[in-house]
């Protein structure tokens, strides 16, 4: 019983209000940049998670292989509640490769007890519709 | 008396005045992640913490909206390790699987039939605009019959949304 005290319960996800993340739009498209042999996909990120404040963002080809690309920032700030807008440049020689961009939710280690669901959602660099 | 009457002539000087107020909006395809419920490892015996509620714990539950039907797949990624725990010197059993809880149109029943299961991995084929609820559930057995050993144990459910 002892030993069954402080193991008792474990939060395993996210603190108690309903929190959202969501990125647009599902199909960006890519254009030529003002840098020669650079594209560029202009993207936009909502975060409604009070427990989250950094996103992450990659792009990668259709199996899951990162792709190099440029941003103002791999990982961006996001406040509670607050809209963020960036852009993504990957090289012209990627164009064919680049399948999806993704925003992925950074948790942080020192925010006491609760992790965690991790919200990942990507969009379809390559305007394939289904 | 004559108060009155100013004030009806001032009401019939003044032209009718009616302006439209457009408000426009459109609907354009989106996936949105909600973290629903937390959840919590209950401790039934001390070798085991379970999600399950008859085990003491409680399913997360996450809520995918899609705005347009056929343009996202849900991926939920049950978790293998703890993302924080005491030091553990045998091995972690893991098992979870996640489901279609509520949903907002009946024909999304049909998730729970099609759905994918690979590793710790389930794929939801989201077909129909709408909300879903997902519960998950996960599992974490230590050793064979060892107790665990006290401290603060926690562990990630990953939930994707990725377009097709």
């Amino acid at each position: 019983m002892r030993l069954l005290a402080p193991v008792c319960a474990f939060i395993l996800s996210t603190a108690g209000s309903a929190s959202a993340h969501e990125m647009t739009p599902t199909y960006p498209e890519l254009r030529p940049s003002y840098v020669d042999g650079l594209l560029v996909a202009k993207l936009s990120m909502f975060n409604a998670r009070d427990d989250v404040d950094y996103y992450e963002i990659g792009v990668f080809d259709e199996n899951w292989t990162k792709i190099p690309f440029a941003t103002q920032a791999r990982i961006v700030k996001v406040p509670y509640g607050e809209h963020s807008k960036f852009e993504v440049y990957i090289r012209d020689e990627d164009k064919k490769r680049a399948t999806y961009v993704c925003t992925t939710s950074k948790l942080r280690s020192d925010k006491p007890s609760y992790a965690i669901v991790s919200s990942k959602v990507c969009s379809r660099l390559d305007g394939a519709l289904p | 008396m004559m108060r009155i009457i100013t004030l009806l002539t001032i009401a019939l000087a003044l032209p009718a005045v009616a302006q439209e107020t457009l408000i426009e909006g459109n609907i354009q395809s989106k996936c949105i992640i909600h973290t629903d419920t937390q959840g919590v490892y209950g401790n039934p015996t001390p070798d085991k913490l379970s999600t399950t509620s008859t085990d003491g714990g409680v399913q997360p539950v996450v809520r995918y909206d899609v705005a347009v039907a056929d343009y996202y797949i849900a991926r939920i990624t049950t978790p293998t390790s703890f993302s924080t725990s005491p030091t553990l010197t045998d091995v972690v059993n893991w098992t979870g699987s996640s489901s279609v809880g509520e949903v907002s149109d009946a024909g999304m029943s049909a998730y729970e039939t099609s759905k994918v299961v690979y590793e710790a991995t389930t794929e939801f084929d989201l077909t129909i605009a709408g909300s879903t609820w997902f519960k998950v559930s996960s599992v974490a057995e230590y050793g064979y019959g060892k107790a665990f050993p006290g401290g603060t144990y926690r562990a990630v459910v990953q939930a994707e949304c990725i377009a097709k």
